[in-house]
C-alpha cells in the first residue's frame, strides 16, 4: 500500500489550489476592508457588523433557510411515496425507473430551469410558487434515489417476519419499512437542504428578482457592487450554517444507524 | 453597457448582413504591417464587456498586424476592474464612463499615443464633449459606443401620450402593475429615481437618497416589477411585459424584433453613458494596443460593430449610415439616443455611496 501513497499528491495538489486555498481567501476577505494605498488591508469584523445590524440582511438568511425547509419538506412528502412504489416493482422494472429519474439530472440545470421558466410563464403563479416548484422540480431526483435506495436494501424476509407476527400492512410499514428506511431519507435531506440554502439562479430566473435569496444577496456584492468584503462575509455566514447543518444531520444518521443495531 | 447573449440575434444579425450584401464587411486590408518589426511585440489581450464586437473585427485586425489578440470578456465593470486590480495583464480594456474615471483617479491607466490616432476628429462631437465628463483631458481614453437609458413600452399596451405625459412616473401607473421590467442594478434603479423625483443622479444628499429610496420602496410594493437585467431583451421581443428600464443599445435590437415595441426618454432626464478603450498602466505591448484602438475607432470597424451588436456608434457618419433609409435600424429611434438632453446626466463613480446605494436597494428588492 505504501508504495500507492505517493499517487495521492496530484489529488492533494488539486484539493489544496482549487478548494483550501479558494476557501482561505474567503476568510481573508471577510475579515478584511480595502485600506488605502500604503496598508492595502485592514482586518475588521465591520462586514460582520454590517450583516447582522441591519434587520433586513438575517431577514434575508432566514427566508433562505425557510425556502430550504420547505423544499426539502415537499420532496420528501413527494419523493418517499415514488421511491416506495419504485421500490415495488419488479426488479427489471426497478432499472427503467431509476433511469427515468436519473435523466433530468443528465440535462444542465441551467437549461432546465429556462425550460420550466417558458413553462410557468404561462401560469401566472406567483413568484413564491414559480421558485418552489423550479425548486423541488431540480432537487427531488436526490431525495428519490436517497430513499430508493435505502428501501431496496431492506431484506423482504424482514417484512414476511412482520406478517407472520401478525402486523397488518400499516403497522409493517410504520414499525419496520419507516424506520429502516430513515437512513436515506436523512442522506436525502444532506442532499436536498444544503444546495437549496444556497441555491441562486432558480430564485433569480423563476422568482422574476423579486424573491431575493441569500445565493442572490452574494452574488450581487461579488459582481454588481464589487464589494468582495462584504459579499464574502455573507459567504462565510452561509458556510457556517451549512458546516452547522450537515453537523447535525451528520448526528441524526448516526443515531438511526444506532436504534436499528 | 450591457450585453446580449443571444444565439438568435447573431443568426438573425448574419442573416441582415448577407441579405444586404454584407456593406459592413471590413474591407480586406491589402498592406499588411508586422507587428513584432514594428512594435517589438504581436500579441494583445482585449478585455471588453460581453457580445460587444462584430464577427470579424478581431481577426481582421490579426490579419492586418500580423499578431494575435487574446479576446476576453467581462460581466459587469466591477469583474473587469477586480481582475485588473488582481494582476491580470491587459492591453486593452473597454470600461464604462465611470469606470474610466475611477481608473485615471487611481493612477492606473496609460495615456493613449495620440500621434496613431487617426480619426479623432471623425468621432461624434457629442461623445467627445461626454468623454469630458469621465476624462477631463481626453488623454485616457477612446469611446467606442454611447447610449442612454429610457423605457422600452408596448404601443398596444401603453398610449405614447399617456408615457410622454408621465415619464418617468408611469412606472409608477398602477395600471401596468405586474406589467414591468426593472433594470436590476443599483445604479440604474436609483438613477431613474432621483430623476423621476428631479434630482441630480449624482447626488449624495441624504434627504434626496432618502426620497428615491421610498419612491423605489412605493413603486416596489404598488407596482410588484420583475427585476432583470439581461432577460429583459428577451421578454421585450416576447412582448411578456408593457413597460421596461432598457439601455437604448438593448432597446434598438427590440425595437427592430418587435414593431409594437416604442422608445421613450423621459423629459426629466437620464443617464447618458459611453464605454470607451483605455490601456492600463501594465500593458505588455501598448504600441499595438494604440494601434488597435486606433483600428477600433475607424468608419469600417465602427461600422460592423454596431451593426452587429445595435449600440450606437461613436461615430456620426455610422450612425447616419445604419439608422437613415436602407440602414439595419433604419427609423429605430433607440438606434439614435438622445444626446442634448439639458437633464442627462454621466454618472459618476462614488465609492461610499455606490456601497450605501448597494445596501438600499437590496432592500428595496427584499421588502
Amino acid at each position: 500500500m505504501k508504495a500507492f501513497a505517493k499517487l495521492i499528491t496530484p489529488y492533494v495538489v488539486w484539493m489544496c489550489a482549487m478548494i483550501i486555498v479558494p476557501m482561505l481567501m474567503i476568510v481573508l476577505y471577510a475579515f478584511t476592508v480595502q485600506g488605502n494605498s500604503v496598508l492595502t488591508l485592514q482586518f475588521t469584523l465591520s462586514n460582520f457588523a454590517r450583516f447582522f445590524s441591519d434587520p433586513i440582511f438575517p431577514s434575508v438568511l432566514l427566508r433562505s433557510l425557510k425556502m430550504a425547509l420547505f423544499t426539502t419538506v415537499f420532496c420528501i412528502m413527494i419523493g418517499y411515496p415514488i421511491a416506495y412504489i419504485m421500490a415495488r416493482f419488479k426488479p427489471s422494472s426497478q432499472g427503467l425507473c431509476v433511469l427515468l429519474v436519473t435523466l433530468p439530472m443528465l440535462i444542465n440545470m441551467l437549461v432546465r430551469t429556462y425550460a420550466w421558466k417558458g413553462i410557468l410563464s404561462n401560469f401566472g403563479f406567483s413568484s413564491e410558487i414559480n421558485v418552489y416548484i423550479g425548486m423541488v422540480y431540480n432537487f427531488i431526483p436526490y431525495m428519490i434515489l436517497q430513499i430508493y435506495t435505502a428501501l431496496s436494501k431492506i431484506d423482504p424476509s424482514l417484512i414476511i417476519a412482520a406478517h407472520d407476527l401478525g402486523a397488518d400492512d400499516r403497522e409493517t410499514f410504520l414499525r419496520v419499512t419507516l424506520p429502516l428506511s430513515l437512513s436515506g431519507v436523512v442522506s436525502g435531506i444532506t442532499l436536498v437542504f444544503l444546495p437549496a440554502v444556497s441555491s441562486f439562479f432558480i430564485p433569480k430566473f423563476l422568482g422574476g428578482g423579486q424573491y431575493v435569496l441569500i445565493g442572490n444577496l452574494i452574488e450581487d456584492y461579488f459582481v454588481s457592487t464589487g464589494d468582495w468584503n462584504f459579499g464574502a462575509a455573507i459567504s462565510m455566514i452561509m458556510a457556517l450554517i451549512i458546516l452547522g447543518s450537515m453537523y447535525i444531520t451528520r448526528k441524526l444518521d448516526k443515531q438511526i444507524g444506532e436504534d436499528e443495531d | 453597457m450591457k450585453s446580449i447573449n443571444k444565439v438568435t440575434k447573431t443568426l438573425l444579425v448574419c442573416s441582415v448582413a448577407a441579405l444586404t450584401g454584407c456593406g459592413s464587411s471590413t474591407s480586406s486590408v491589402t498592406e499588411t504591417i508586422d507587428a513584432q518589426e514594428q512594435f517589438g511585440c504581436s500579441v494583445i489581450n482585449v478585455y471588453n464587456a460581453g457580445e460587444y464586437i462584430g464577427e470579424d473585427v478581431i481577426s481582421n485586425f490579426e490579419e492586418k498586424y500580423n499578431a494575435r489578440v487574446n479576446y476576453d470578456t467581462f460581466d459587469s465593470n466591477e469583474i473587469m476592474y477586480t481582475k485588473l486590480l488582481g494582476g491580470s495583464s491587459y492591453d486593452v480594456l473597454v470600461p464604462s464612463d465611470y469606470m474610466i474615471e475611477r481608473l485615471i483617479n487611481e493612477d492606473q491607466l496609460q495615456p493613449l499615443d495620440k500621434s496613431v490616432m487617426e480619426y479623432e476628429d471623425e468621432l461624434d462631437p457629442a461623445v467627445l464633449e461626454m468623454r469630458k465628463a469621465y476624462d477631463p483631458e481626453g488623454k485616457y481614453s477612446m469611446p467606442y459606443f454611447w447610449g442612454t437609458v429610457g423605457l422600452v413600452y408596448d404601443t398596444t399596451v401603453v398610449p405614447t401620450e399617456k408615457i410622454e405625459k408621465e415619464g418617468w412616473e408611469i412606472l409608477k401607473d398602477t395600471e401596468y402593475a405586474g406589467n414591468l421590467y426593472y433594470y436590476d442594478s443599483q445604479r440604474d434603479g436609483f438613477m431613474v429615481a432621483f430623476k423621476a423625483l428631479g434630482y441630480s443622479m449624482n447626488t449624495d444628499n441624504e434627504e434626496e437618497i432618502e426620497a428615491a429610496y421610498q419612491w423605489l420602496r412605493e413603486m416596489n410594493e404598488t407596482m410588484s416589477p420583475s427585476y432583470v437585467t439581461d432577460e429583459v431583451i428577451d421578454g421585450m421581443v416576447n412582448g411578456k411585459k408593457a413597460l421596461a428600464i432598457m439601455y437604448s443599445g438593448d432597446a434598438a435590437y427590440v425595437l427592430s424584433e418587435n414593431e409594437n415595441m416604442a422608445w421613450y426618454e423621459p423629459e426629466e432626464g437620464t443617464n447618458k453613458w459611453a464605454d470607451a478603450m483605455v490601456i492600463p498602466k501594465n500593458a505588455s505591448c501598448s504600441g499595438l494596443a494604440n494601434a488597435f484602438i486606433n483600428y477600433a475607432t475607424g468608419y469600417d470597424v465602427q461600422y460592423e460593430n454596431s451593426d452587429y451588436v445595435g449600440y450606437t456608434s461613436v461615430r456620426k457618419d455610422v450612425v447616419d449610415e445604419l439608422y437613415g433609409a436602407g440602414g439595419t435600424y433604419e427609423g429605430i429611434s433607440a438606434y439614435n439616443p438622445r444626446s442634448d438632453g439639458k437633464n442627462d446626466e454621466v454618472f459618476h463613480y462614488n465609492a461610499t455611496l455606490t456601497k450605501k446605494l448597494a445596501d438600499l436597494w437590496n432592500k428595496v428588492k427584499i421588502q
